[in-house]
């Protein structure tokens, strides 16, 4: 191991000596997982989605004698879609284009349907197809649950004030009737004024009961438009910059940046130097160099493995944010590093032996480690094809070792299964780099 | 090896793709003697000469060297870290042949001791630099290819020297040239090569005179 120990070394000491290359490594994957975390973030945000008024909505509504600014009020619970208002023509051709990724239609009659309080009205929803489709449509249902979160209440007040118009009597309407009722209270008063009976008896009795009855409605009413209440507390969640999977990508991204870049542009190197004709005379193996070049890819993922995490733990600390073990685990993280630097070491020897030149070993390099990353971010869900070609790949393989080593409770499933795939990876691409690398002695 | 060689080529052949760069050929070099390898551009002598050296594997047949003998090979294009000092590619590749003496070698090839990259020297520089890691593993054969290309007239005597050195001491020399200067100054016999075939092996004087050199003009 002594030559691949020596060739490790003169590798680093180069490296060493050429600091604004080292600089762009580094930076530049941390820049990329910034960007993509950006993307994450924007893909996570508002889709914009047409709202089509028909119905000609006032600004403000009543409805059971509770006013809503309807501007106001989608606002205010359309808090993961883009409203924007736009005629029906409009949104039929943005939504053909993917402009919008849906339609909601405010229909005629809707105003009408909503404050005569006796049926429900409706919104139609049109959506496009593709994997946002899903998203969008649960963000439609969850804007309708709100809506209707809102106009309960109205609903629920206009119910109870029905009742109590049936327990005391007075006056009321109901699709645009007025009417005047005396209710169980006038009932009773009217029954006492007649002669005593068995019939006056029972159907006094009968009015009691009811009286009792629909006293207890009020809560029987706002249980059953609620049968589950959820109470939202204030979160002491991280902040999605620190979550999880934002470390976990950050560390894959850069790791999967740097040791392939540098294991397939050292390999290369060594035949643009012309010195891999003096240490094929016996005095390095081909396969010594292929190590030496997965060692040289471990050791900077070590290296700037252990200051990312270093990193992240401080800005932890200083965040004051829960969850996770930040400095305990950072010796599992570390293995982790250790395989996944290994396994995207190998990755690069090979396209460093098929390159067979550094410049175009670092153009292959960035054109192979962009879509493996990116379609490592495709939730399996979406595209399973994408998940099945990922797992070829080291990255997706690090990313859930570093996210489950991180802050999983009991991680060592997830690890022990992630750890095989990176070794066997690196197994299988070296054994193949092994087998290429005969061409840069050529 | 029974016939006292220090080295041997025994049908050595090497084609790149469907490109004959060298036919097969026999080459065997003696100790105390130093044999040019003459020939034009794309004769085949560098590619015979990696093929002697180890460094490139042939197509076909097999060399073989004594038992227990040293061989450096300076190749003609520079064959070092760029990025690394002379020092520094001097300590890598003494290291890794586990020989030579770096400080003596800096000092006899009057190399520059500063700190600078490789890859900054002048042509000459980096012509020396290849040639004293050729010396690390204080070698018995030397194999040099137009070793002499981009030095100046007092470098170049001093390569000759050193090649003499080798030569006197019983160990061999083969060396690739254009220069009739170094078949003066260093070769006994000349193998001249053209199109990938041995067509003249024999001494200088006889070499000099010869339909081959005539041709090779």
């Amino acid at each position: 191991m002594r030559p691949v120990w020596l060739i490790l070394r003169k590798d680093l000491l180069v490296l060493w000596r050429s600091p604004a290359l080292l600089g762009v490594l580094i930076a530049y994957p941390l820049v990329i997982a910034l960007l993509i975390g950006l993307t994450a973030a924007y893909a996570n945000a508002k889709p914009r989605v047409a709202f089509v008024d028909l119905d000609g909505i006032p600004h403000v509504v009543t409805v059971g004698g509770a006013s809503f600014n309807i501007d106001h009020l989608i606002n205010d619970v359309a808090k993961n879609v883009e409203i924007v208002r736009m005629s029906q023509g409009d949104a039929k051709s943005q939504l053909a284009s993917g402009r919008v990724a849906a339609v909601v239609t405010v229909p005629q009659g809707f105003i009408a349907d909503l404050k005569g309080l006796v049926s429900s009205p409706h919104l139609t929803l049109a959506t496009g197809s593709g994997g946002i489709t899903p998203r969008v449509r649960q963000q439609m249902q969850a804007l309708v649950y709100n809506l209707n979160l809102k106009l309960q209440k109205a609903f629920i007040q206009a119910d109870i004030e029905y009742v109590n118009l049936l327990l005391h009597g007075g006056k009321g309407r109901v699709l645009g009737h007025d009417f005047s009722i005396i209710g169980l209270d006038g009932t009773k008063r009217l029954l006492e004024q007649t002669p005593d009976s068995p019939q006056r008896k029972k159907v006094l009795d009968f009015v009691g009961d009811a009286r009792l009855a629909l006293a207890l409605t009020n809560n029987a009413i706002r249980a059953t438009a609620s049968p589950i209440v959820l109470d939202e507390e204030k979160g002491e969640g991280r902040t999605s910059l620190l979550s999880a999977q934002v470390q976990a990508y950050g560390l894959a991204i850069t790791i999967t940046f740097l040791g392939l870049l540098l294991a397939a542009g050292a390999l290369a190197a060594e035949r643009d130097e012309n010195a891999i004709g003096r240490l094929v005379r016996g005095l390095v193996g081909l396969g010594q160099l292929v190590v030496a070049k997965i060692g040289l890819a471990v050791t900077v993922a070590l290296g700037v493995g252990f200051a990312i995490l270093v990193g992240f733990g401080v800005a932890v600390e200083v965040g004051g944010v829960h969850g996770g073990e930040p400095w305990q685990r950072i010796p599992l993280v570390l293995v982790g590093v250790l395989f996944a630097g290994a396994a995207v070491g190998a990755v690069g020897a090979l396209v460093g032996a098929l390159a067979r030149e550094s410049r175009t070993a670092s153009l292959v390099g960035v054109l192979v480690v962009l879509p493996v990353i990116f379609i490592g971010l495709i939730p399996k869900g979406i595209v399973p094809v994408a998940a099945w070609v990922s797992d070829v790949f080291p990255f997706v393989h690090a990313v859930r070792f570093f996210a489950s080593a991180l802050y999983d409770r009991s991680p060592w499933e997830t690890i022990a299964r992630e750890a095989a795939w990176l070794i066997g990876l690196t197994a299988v691409f070296g054994a193949i780099a092994r087998l290429s690398v005969r061409r840069l002695a050529t | 090896m029974n016939t006292g060689a220090l080295l041997a080529a025994h049908g050595v052949a090497r084609r790149f793709g469907s490109h004959v760069a060298l036919e097969s050929t026999d080459l065997e070099v003696h100790g105390g003697e130093a044999v040019a390898l003459v020939g034009p551009n794309g004769a085949g002598k560098s590619t015979l000469l990696a093929i002697l050296a180890g460094a490139l594997e042939p197509s076909d047949g097999t060399v073989e060297r004594a038992e227990g003998v040293r061989a450096g090979w300076m190749p003609q294009r520079p064959a070092h870290y760029g990025r690394l000092s002379p020092r520094q590619n001097l300590d890598v590749f003494a290291q890794l042949e586990r020989a030579g003496d770096p400080d003596e070698l800096l000092s006899r090839l009057e190399l520059p001791t500063d700190d600078r990259p490789a890859a900054t020297l002048s042509v000459g520089n980096r012509q020396r630099l290849d040639l004293a890691i050729s010396l690390l593993p204080d070698p018995q054969v030397l194999l040099l290819d137009e070793p002499t290309a981009a030095l100046d007239p007092r470098q170049r005597r001093r390569l000759w020297e050193t090649a003499r050195g080798v030569r006197d001491a019983g160990g061999a020399v083969v060396l690739v040239t254009q220069n009739l200067e170094d078949l003066e100054h260093v070769a006994d016999r000349v193998v001249a090569l053209l199109d990938g075939k041995v067509i003249f092996d024999g001494p200088v004087a006889s070499y000099l005179t010869s339909e081959a050199a005539g041709a090779l003009r």
